[in-house]
């Protein structure tokens, strides 16, 4: 029993380490933008982010810590031996965090979730072979890791072409803004119940029907458009060039229409109408001839940096769904193995499956925050810096697609590496000409990480086992 | 593990932009040479065309910068293909602004006093039609911004419109002021004839180019 309570420490260690892991590294993806562009202040970034992952990985956490705790290896072959399953976990630990010490040192960008999995599947497939693994649910993850990019990357297209038509290509963007903005926020805050909602939330056993759910859904957006709709009348608009400006563009486009409208009407006319339209036509013509020289078009293009200020407010609100989604995701991937080893600890027998203790996920959730903490903003820095390109307008598009991809798949238990959906959102926001520059190449970097991280971890879990094992008996 | 700063690549907009700067420098330079040139001072002339083949060198230092820093991988709101042929037809106007400079300087000049007026005419035109063109390159940021829609590709519309304007206007000149060469041109020896042909030609084809350059940015938009 001395062997137990000694592994009992170990890996809450090493799980620690992990958690502590993905706070210092991955937290920057919700939050550098926000600070990059000044949105946010790194005190408070930091602040909200802490608290929303930890109530993501306290809230939602269980969805995934169970899909790894006990859907990935078969755990009930080791039935009568689980000092075997208690070393092969923490070697999984071990050879994840590992694995990760080492490629960042050699800047792979692997992803926690892909080298978690593969260490469990190491170990699944040294005691069980091929029967060790639960295939068929392996295979869906491998599916989730394909799909949850893609449909982030569609959801940011669509936004941010959505925004484009509405904002971006309005002849008059501060006003459109102002407008639309409400709305937004509205859905926003509405899809994101919804996705939260639905299925219930497990750990605090709260469960609504889908009508219900729809319901609550719906009530939020009204109240979250009411509020914002309330603030943006409440703030003045800002003293542009509307007053000191005698013509605006689009009155002046719109006589250039009328001038056009008025040829086309010469050309069909007969002689009798037609001295009479060239008259109109020439007269408007100085018009628009003197009503240009008066236009300030520069003034006008300036209000796109209003545009962003404004939509810094929304990226702040976007940024935190994917910190609490990313709670919500990646803190099994420290506490999952962590969870196989109390089950098996506190019963003295390995479980099938068990639920994950409350306090095992907000151990978690606190290992991330301090990871955050004592590291973390130092990433969000160099990201922030980094990452300039990713104005408020597309940092919120990136931003609200990644999030809700990394929702729903916690929501399905799909350990997906939120870093991914991220960059398949940028690649959407791109996509519909918003970014300057991406290096497609990164791609090729991910993918081939993908390819090497899960037999490398597996490989490395099971020389751990050994390893331990050696060590341990 | 900063996959997503990775991600971002390096902008070459604002690499095109200082390329079309040291363009531009090219043709303040060009400028100068026709002032030079309208004060019969030759040896200015020269100094000033060693200047701009200087400067012209820069431009094509930047240009070979650029395109060497173009990956394939690169994913930009443009197409690869027309980026590079924007920055090819900067360069065409980098390298006719020197060809004209050159040609100053090939034999010493006979002057035509009632052609050199028109011609500083037709120069200060198509130097107006590159302005243009140049001011459209510097919209290129709020474009990006604004990702080539809405009210500033309605405001780069116009000046693209005025740029083509403008162009047909130097074309007209450059008629005109190519009939008083032919019919004038008797009173100049063969060479020298040939020489202002070549002067004239030059000055036309950077309108012209400017203009190209105008409609490719044109192109770009999402504006009918």
């Amino acid at each position: 029993m001395e062997l137990f309570s000694f592994l009992d420490i170990a890996i809450l260690v090493i799980g620690f380490y992990m958690a502590w892991n993905i706070g210092a590294n991955d937290v920057s993806n919700a939050m550098g933008t926000s600070v990059g562009s000044g949105a946010l202040t790194m005190r408070n970034a930091v602040i909200i982010a802490a608290i929303l992952e930890f109530s993501g990985a306290f809230f939602l956490g269980a969805n995934v810590t169970e899909t790894i705790q006990s859907s990935l290896i078969d755990t009930t072959q080791l039935m009568g031996d689980p000092t075997t399953l208690v070393i092969g976990m923490c070697g999984a630990l071990l050879a994840a965090s590992l694995w990760l010490q080492f490629a960042s040192y050699f800047g792979l960008p692997v992803s926690t979730t892909h080298a978690i999995i593969g260490a469990m599947l190491g170990f699944g497939g040294l005691m069980g072979g091929m029967q060790g693994i639960y295939w068929d649910e392996v295979g869906s993850i491998a599916l989730s890791w394909i799909l949850s990019p893609i449909f982030s990357g569609i959801v940011a297209y669509f936004l941010f072409s959505l925004l484009q038509k509405k904002i971006l290509f309005a002849m008059n963007p501060t006003m459109a803004t102002r407008r639309f903005l409400p709305y937004l926020i509205g859905v926003v805050f509405g899809t994101f119940t919804l996705s939260l909602l639905f299925n219930g939330l497990g750990s605090l056993s709260i469960d609504f029907t889908f009508p219900q759910t729809l319901l609550i859904s719906l009530l939020v957006t009204v109240f979250a458009t009411l509020i914002s709709l309330f603030i943006v009348r409440r703030t003045p608009e800002p003293a542009s060039a509307l007053a000191t400006v005698a013509h605006l563009p689009h009155t002046l486009i719109s006589i250039d229409k009328a001038i056009k409208h008025l040829r086309r009407v010469r050309a069909a006319s007969d002689e009798g109408s037609k001295d009479e339209i060239s008259r109109l036509l020439n007269e408007m013509q100085v018009l628009a001839k003197q009503m240009r020289e008066k236009t300030d078009f520069s003034a006008r293009t300036s209000e796109y940096a209003v545009v962003e200020k404004w939509f810094g407010s929304l990226q702040i609100i976007s940024a935190c769904f994917v910190a609490f989604a990313h709670g919500a995701n990646d803190v099994a991937n420290a506490i999952g193995p962590v969870a196989v080893v109390i089950s098996t600890l506190s019963h003295g027998a390995v479980q099938a499956s068990s639920p994950i203790p409350v306090w095992l996920l907000a151990f978690g959730g606190v290992g991330i925050v301090i990871g955050l903490a004592t590291w973390g903003w130092r990433v969000i820095e160099t990201i922030g810096k980094k990452i300039t390109e990713l104005t408020p307008t597309r940092g919120f598009c990136a931003e609200f697609g990644a999030a809700l991809s990394i929702l729903i798949a916690s929501k399905l238990g799909m350990p997906i590496s939120t870093t991914h959906c991220l960059v398949g959102a940028v690649l959407g926001v791109g996509m519909a000409r918003g970014i300057r520059a991406l290096n497609l190449g990164t791609l090729k970097d991910i993918i081939l990480s993908w390819i090497i991280t899960i037999p490398a971890s597996a490989l490395m879990s099971i020389l751990c086992y050994y390893l331990l094992k050696a060590i341990f008996t | 593990m900063l996959t997503i700063a990775r991600l971002f690549g390096k902008s070459p907009f604002a690499p095109l932009q200082s390329h079309m700067n040291k363009v531009a420098s090219c043709m303040e330079k060009l400028t100068k040479i026709f002032e030079a040139l309208s004060h019969h001072e030759r040896e200015k002339i020269e100094r000033l065309v060693a200047d701009l083949s200087s400067l012209e060198h820069e431009a094509d230092l930047t240009k070979n910068d650029i395109r060497n820093h173009l990956p394939k991988s690169l994913f930009m709101p443009i197409d690869r293909t027309h980026f590079l042929e924007i920055l090819s037809l900067q360069d065409s106007i980098a390298d006719m602004a020197e060809d004209i400079g050159i040609t100053l300087t090939l034999r010493p000049l006979d002057y035509l006093e009632d052609f050199q007026k028109d011609l500083s005419f037709f120069y200060s035109k198509t130097m107006e039609v590159f302005w243009n063109a140049k001011q459209i390159i510097e919209e290129i940021d709020e474009l990006l911004e604004s990702s080539f829609g809405g009210i500033e590709a309605e405001k780069v519309k116009s000046l693209v419109e005025e740029t083509a304007f403008k162009e047909y206007e130097s074309t007209l000149l450059e008629r005109l002021l190519m009939k008083k060469l032919f019919s004038e041109g008797d009173k100049l020896p063969p060479p020298s004839f040939i020489h202002w042909l070549k002067v004239v030609e030059g000055v036309g084809q950077l309108a012209k180019l400017s203009e190209r350059l105008a409609n490719r940015i044109r192109m770009l938009l999402e504006v009918t």
